[in-house]
């Protein structure tokens, strides 16, 4: 397997606050998620990945490039793509000026083929016939769409996406699904998701992070198999459940430690991912 | 800590194919370029500078301009232009901090100081752009018939100069505040400073030439070698101040690295510093003594051509001007009678430059006979107080005697004067201060002012309501008593065949 983009001990402070702890990770072509929750230092990750900020300490490549050099940093930013949690956008530029921006700041120089690759990527992400429209004529989803436009204009080989279909409805969700796919094809793509339905469906690998540190790193079959087991259904809540609610059926669906002769159901990623942020499983994670 | 070593993408971005330096901050200039030209403050500038000076333009002068001074009538019209880019370009260069883009694309290949440069390359077409308009106001002048002189290149690079500093201190603003308030409020007082007109003038010593625009409050035209306007070194300064901002804006940018701006903005520095010191010694010894050869002995200094038995003097620039002067004296010696019909005149160009451009200094009449004193300024009501100089010098003799008449002899200087005008009525109207055909008034002229009574413009009134050739004929019948010392008003207005004034005139009494 050809790793894209290594890190190890990456570690950040705000003040007191340790926001990444001594983080190691390695990854390779196809997309890889993120799940975390609030205040896991997912977003920091990719800050620092997409060198948006400086590490404390550690080190980190990105295809073969160190970002602690000047010029290193430059290399990784010429093959980067990064689509932070909360784009702006310039609601004055049409979505094509906005990506055709993008794409100068990416020294895009050639005026010709950089209008044909700005064009191309609005149709990659379907928005090709709004092009001229300005982004404040657009919906959120749209506006989204644009800002994965500018963060796949040039084609980058290293691609970072933090929560990119936060507010979407359904329709956009699964139409951003299909469209991280695409970009997963062929270059390393970095998701940072709340969503555990969009890791398990475009995934190759799932890391897990909590309190600064990645606490799982395998794939999303190995995350959902930590809850092989673990996860039952009766009529009660069970003093056991680290979790558990009524379903439509009336049943409670539970996770954690069954009681004796409990009614098994198979697991779903969410469930591995519960257990691993309770450590009621052990963490596996990449050194 | 380790770095693990990894295998570069099988698949290697377009991005990373070659690109940048240089090229991306040409490509970024010309993507800002166009924003730039299009936003709304340079738009509104450009469409109110170019309204402005297309409407001032087509009456400037009276259509005689002097070009050593419609040079600088281009430097105004920018400064609003100016504004605008200030505006636009800080707007520009703060446009990802005031839409929460900073972060996002700061993780973009071009570094901050580039873009800044790229910013600052991008203020190019809109200063190209002012020089073509300042260019082609300035043809304009240059291209009316009644054109004379030379204008300085230096002075018409002023214009755009101010725009590229204008524009430079908006990158620089925006690098330095990023508060979008900043530029408005720079704006604001900006404006506030142009409309009170608090800007300096050339004589307010050498201070004034650390302004942009340096304006000059006279109203005559100089000779273009006695202007003594320290052009060249003010465009050299303004240039130096130029690259200093735009420097400073990049090395703010990128937090003062970069040999080449530190070394860009060192040899701006020299360059304003140059220029600074330069532009502000003051005029020369050698420039004084020129203006008091041309204000005390201008024949020294004057080329002189003939025109219908008049010779006409007058400094270089506006020997051409001398068929409009003969023009107007062959019009009103062919009102007069005889010998002043006929008589040779000699008119003299005079200025006074010994305290100044900003200087409005009156030239005093002269004593000597038969000549008469034309200004550096033409057309529009410079033309009927050259007539009523001209009708003066006929009637009495000389400047000097023409401004102490207060006899009858008035209603006849006054007929000649305004008297072959196509609309004589308004003619005399104008050249009166008091832009009335009533009562006594003062009548301007080159040198020392005619004084009307208000019997004289009685008589002058109905004279110019009467036929002009039937006035003229009893004028030459006449013409030797209506010319006499001692002729009352009430006589002259019997021998042309109008009512006299009802009462003597207060200095006849």
């Amino acid at each position: 397997m050809t790793i894209t983009v290594s890190a190890s001990g990456l570690s950040l402070h705000y003040g007191r606050t340790r926001a990444l702890d001594e983080v190691g990770l390695r990854l390779s072509p196809g997309v890889t998620g993120l799940l975390g929750p609030n205040g896991a230092g997912k977003t920091t990750l990719l800050r620092v990945l997409a060198t948006a900020v400086p590490a404390d300490r550690g080190a980190f490549t990105v295809l073969g490039h160190d970002p602690g050099t000047v010029r290193g940093r430059q290399e990784v930013r010429r093959r980067l793509g990064y689509l932070p949690q909360t784009p702006g956008f310039h609601p004055d530029f049409t979505a094509f000026a906005f990506v055709d921006y993008v794409a100068v700041l990416k020294e895009l120089t050639d005026r010709r083929a950089r209008h044909r690759e700005v064009r191309r990527v609005l149709e990659e992400v379907g928005l090709g016939d709004v092009r001229g429209r300005r982004i404040k004529k657009l919906s959120g989803g749209m506006r989204q769409r644009v800002a994965l436009a500018a963060a796949l204009v040039g084609d980058p080989g290293f691609l970072v996406l933090d929560e990119p279909t936060v507010g979407l409805d359904p329709e956009q969700r699964m139409r951003f699904r299909e469209l991280i796919a695409g970009a997963g094809e062929g270059r390393t793509v970095l998701l940072s998701t709340h969503q555990t339905e969009d890791v398990a469906m475009l995934c190759r690998r799932v890391l897990v992070m909590a309190a600064g540190s990645v606490r799982f790193d395998g794939t999303p079959a190995e995350l959902t198999a930590r809850a092989a087991g673990r996860v039952w259904r009766s009529d009660r809540r069970d003093a056991g459940a680290k979790a558990g609610w009524r379903t439509g059926t009336g049943e409670f669906r539970q996770v954690g430690d069954p009681p004796e002769g409990a009614e098994l159901v198979e697991p779903t990623l969410e469930d591995g991912y519960l257990l691993v942020l309770d450590g009621a499983v052990d963490a596996e994670v990449a050194a | 800590m380790n770095t693990v070593v990894v295998e570069e993408s099988p698949v290697p971005s377009a991005a990373a194919k070659g690109t940048g330096g240089p090229r991306g901050v040409a490509a970024l200039a010309r993507f800002e370029a166009r924003r730039l030209l299009t936003s709304a403050p340079v738009v509104f500038s450009f469409a109110v500078y170019i309204l402005w000076t297309v409407w001032r333009t087509r009456s400037s002068w009276d259509g005689f301009p002097a070009l050593q001074d419609a040079d600088r009538a281009t430097q105004g019209g920018p400064l609003l232009v100016g504004l605008g880019v200030l505006l636009a370009a800080d707007f520009a260069a703060l446009r990802d901090r005031r839409r929460g883009t900073q972060e996002w694309f700061g993780t973009l290949v071009l570094p901050a100081g580039r873009r800044t440069a790229a910013h600052l390359l991008a203020l190019l077409p809109v200063v190209l752009l002012t020089a073509v308009c300042v260019a082609a106001q300035f043809t304009w002048e240059a291209l009316k018939p009644g054109a004379v002189g030379h204008g300085s290149p230096a002075e018409l690079l002023v214009g755009p100069l101010t725009v590229l500093l204008l524009g430079a201190a908006g990158v620089l603003l925006a690098r330095l505040a990023a508060s979008v308030w900043a530029a408005p409020l720079l704006g604001v007082l900006y404006l506030f400073f142009l409309v009170l007109g608090t800007g300096p003038s050339g004589d307010t010593g050498g201070t004034a030439w650390l302004y942009p625009v340096v304006s000059t409050s006279g109203n005559s035209p100089f000779p273009s070698d006695l202007l003594g306007r320290p052009a060249a070194w003010h465009a050299l300064y303004l240039a130096g101040v130029a690259l200093c901002l735009a420097f400073l804006a990049v090395l703010v940018a990128a937090r003062g690295r970069g040999v080449s701006a530190r070394a860009g903005l060192a040899v701006a520095l020299a360059m304003a510093l140059t220029g600074g010191v330069a532009q502000s010694r003051g005029d020369s010894a050698e420039l004084l003594a020129a203006r008091e050869r041309a204000s005390a002995a201008p024949e020294k200094e004057q080329r002189c051509v003939t025109r219908d038995g008049s010779t006409y003097c007058a400094f270089d620039e506006w020997v051409p001007r001398a068929d409009d002067w003969a023009g107007v004296v062959g019009r009103v010696r062919s009102l007069a009678g005889d010998p002043a019909r006929d008589r040779p005149l000699l008119v003299r160009q005079r200025i006074e430059a010994r305290y100044g451009l900003d200087s409005d200094s009156a030239i005093p009449a002269s004593t000597r006979r038969h000549q008469v004193t034309v200004g550096t300024a033409w057309g529009g009501n410079r033309v009927p107080e050259f007539s009523a100089a001209v009708a003066g010098v006929l009637v009495a003799g000389s400047e000097a005697a023409a401004a102490e008449l207060c006899d009858g002899r008035m209603v006849t200087v006054m007929w000649l004067a305004v008297g072959w005008e196509d609309d004589p009525m308004g003619t005399l109207r104008r050249v009166r201060l008091d832009d009335s055909v009533e009562g006594a008034a003062v009548v301007l002229a080159p040198t020392d002012p005619l004084s009307m009574t208000a019997g004289q413009t009685d008589v002058v009134r109905r004279l110019l309501e009467k036929d002009r050739d039937g006035v003229a004929a009893k004028a030459r019948a006449h013409w030797d008593e209506l010319t006499s010392p001692g002729v009352t008003t009430a006589r002259a207005a019997e021998l042309l065949g109008v009512p006299g004034p009802e009462k003597a005139d207060s200095c006849e009494e």
